[in-house]
């Protein structure tokens, strides 16, 4: 099976990301898989609204810009997907009264947009240094009409595919999905295909990241040094 | 003094309100629920095709209290130019302080922007099929536009909107329209029905209390909710959607037994 851009099935897109690149946030990540890319800016503990201050924890907002026009419901979608994903990843209760506001601003979008967004979302809380409960890793894979299994889709192989599936995992975890979206028309048998894929993309992604925190935080340490 | 019925019926009332969380869990931690039903079982779900003459197409559902209404209005429109040959449908779930006191009136909050654009997701293009929408290619089609209405939100509205929505479809009667000089002259004498790809039958499973994993739940139980996942399937048993939603822990081997009491659910109401 020959892919448009001579990738084998289960490779993934070059990744590449940038940490610390906005210089008025808390923290930020740029997290590019080939041409998909997302900045990710986070914001927090801040102030918070009073109408959605919470006692017991930190309140978490975020907001979702596609890369052409204005948010709209589809972005509020994934807006939603995000905030439920990471609501619980956050230890919110660790600040209460207090908010996080996660922006995400999509720089170009060719495909597993969503995985990106969150893969960019963990790096920039790191980077933020918002207590998280777990790293979260996510990627995405298509089944293709002659019935392959793909990672990483591109926007054309995922327009052209029989169902798309996107799952994100805690480190290490990868019995518990953290979040999980699959649509399209499959059979439970090609669901779990693309359940132990992602599985061991999201490992191969988790691992990227933290290779990525590792770098920045030796380099940091060398400066103060 | 031993405490009459109606003591007891008010301390329990007063206790749900005042410890909903703890009023649950009583009831969770010894295998049952606080309407009465076991972890796996729906609720009684009814079905009523063309409740709303006005409308082309349309549909009332119940799941136990929970109440949708769902009305699809065709009209006609010009066709995109980047797909002369397809027409439209459009989605709109709408959540208002009619169905319960959590929303506000005004424009749509979060949660019916969200339900509105999964079910897009799930009918635009896959069981719609927008090329049978086409009237005359890049002049004239229709557009589908089906509001979905909570009338009353007792838990598990996104099941009942694509139940919802599916009966609807299958209610649409569309007139036979023609285009002669310009104008589009529709026939409702003569009128054709869609041909659906697939039937869509959905279930949800909810975690509650981030310890118990329930079968449609019911406003009260959802929120406590920490994950739920919906599990979409079709006529001939393959899936069609998997969504999972909160960071609360449901895993592999819990996906795998929602996926199977879905499909058991759908072939035990006969659809």
């Amino acid at each position: 099976m020959a892919r448009a851009d001579r990738r084998e099935g289960d490779q993934i897109r070059a990744l590449h990301c940038v940490l610390g690149q906005l210089g008025r946030a808390d923290g930020s990540a740029q997290f590019s898989a080939g041409d998909t890319s997302v900045l990710c800016g986070v914001l927090g503990p801040v102030d918070v609204r009073v109408y959605d201050e919470k006692l017991d924890r930190a309140h978490v907002e975020v907001r979702f810009r596609p890369d052409i026009g204005l948010p709209a419901t589809k972005d509020k979608w994934v807006e939603a997907a995000l905030r439920s994903t990471f609501e619980r990843v956050i230890l919110g209760h660790l600040h209460p009264r207090t908010l996080v506001q996660i922006n995400v601003q999509v720089r170009q979008g060719d495909g597993s947009v969503d995985a990106a967004a969150i893969n960019a979302t963990t790096l920039a809380l790191v980077d933020a240094s918002v207590p998280l409960r777990t790293m979260v890793a996510a990627a995405s894979c298509a089944v293709l009409p002659g019935g392959a299994v793909v990672v990483d889709p591109t926007q054309e192989e995922a327009d052209g595919a029989r169902s798309v599936h996107t799952f994100a995992f805690g480190a290490g975890c990868s019995s518990e999905p953290v979040y999980s979206d699959s649509r399209g028309d499959f059979a439970a048998a090609e669901y779990d295909a693309c359940y132990d894929l992602c599985a061991a993309t999201a490992e191969r992604v988790a691992a990227f990241m933290r290779a990525a925190i590792e770098g920045k935080v030796t380099k940091e340490a060398r400066v103060g040094a | 003094m031993a405490a009459t019925a109606g003591q007891v019926a008010f301390a329990m009332e007063a206790f749900r309100r005042i410890h909903p969380v703890e009023f649950q869990r009583r009831f969770l931690s010894q295998e049952t629920r606080h309407d009465g039903r076991a972890f796996g079982q729906f609720r009684a779900t009814q079905v009523v095709k063309g409740t709303i003459s006005s409308a082309q197409g349309s549909s009332t559902v119940r799941i136990g209290d929970t109440t949708v209404v769902c009305g699809i209005k065709a009209e006609v429109c010009e066709p995109d130019v980047r797909r002369p040959d397809e027409g439209y449908l459009v989605t709109n779930v709408d959540l208002s302080p009619m169905c319960s006191a959590r929303f506000r009136a005004g424009p749509p909050g979060e949660s019916a922007q969200v339900a509105s654009e999964h079910i897009f997701r799930l009918f635009s293009g896959h069981v719609v099929d927008l090329r049978e929408l086409c009237i005359e290619s890049g002049q004239a089609a229709w557009v589908l536009s089906a509001d979905i209405v909570c009338v009353r939100h007792d838990g598990n509205v996104l099941d009942a909107a694509i139940i919802a929505l599916m009966a609807a479809l299958e209610d649409l009667a569309l007139p036979r329209a023609t285009l002669d000089a310009g104008a589009v002259t529709a026939d409702r004498s003569a009128t054709t029905r869609l041909t659906l790809r697939r039937r869509l039958a959905p279930a949800t499973f909810t975690l509650v209390d981030d310890a118990y994993l329930v079968a449609d739940a019911d406003d009260a139980e959802e929120q406590l909710a920490t994950a739920s996942l919906l599990v979409v399937l079709d006529g001939d048993g393959r899936l069609a959607n998997v969504w999972k939603r909160g960071a609360g822990a449901i895993g592999r081997a819990d996906i795998a037994r929602c996926i199977e009491a879905a499909a058991a659910r759908i072939s035990a109401t006969g659809e």
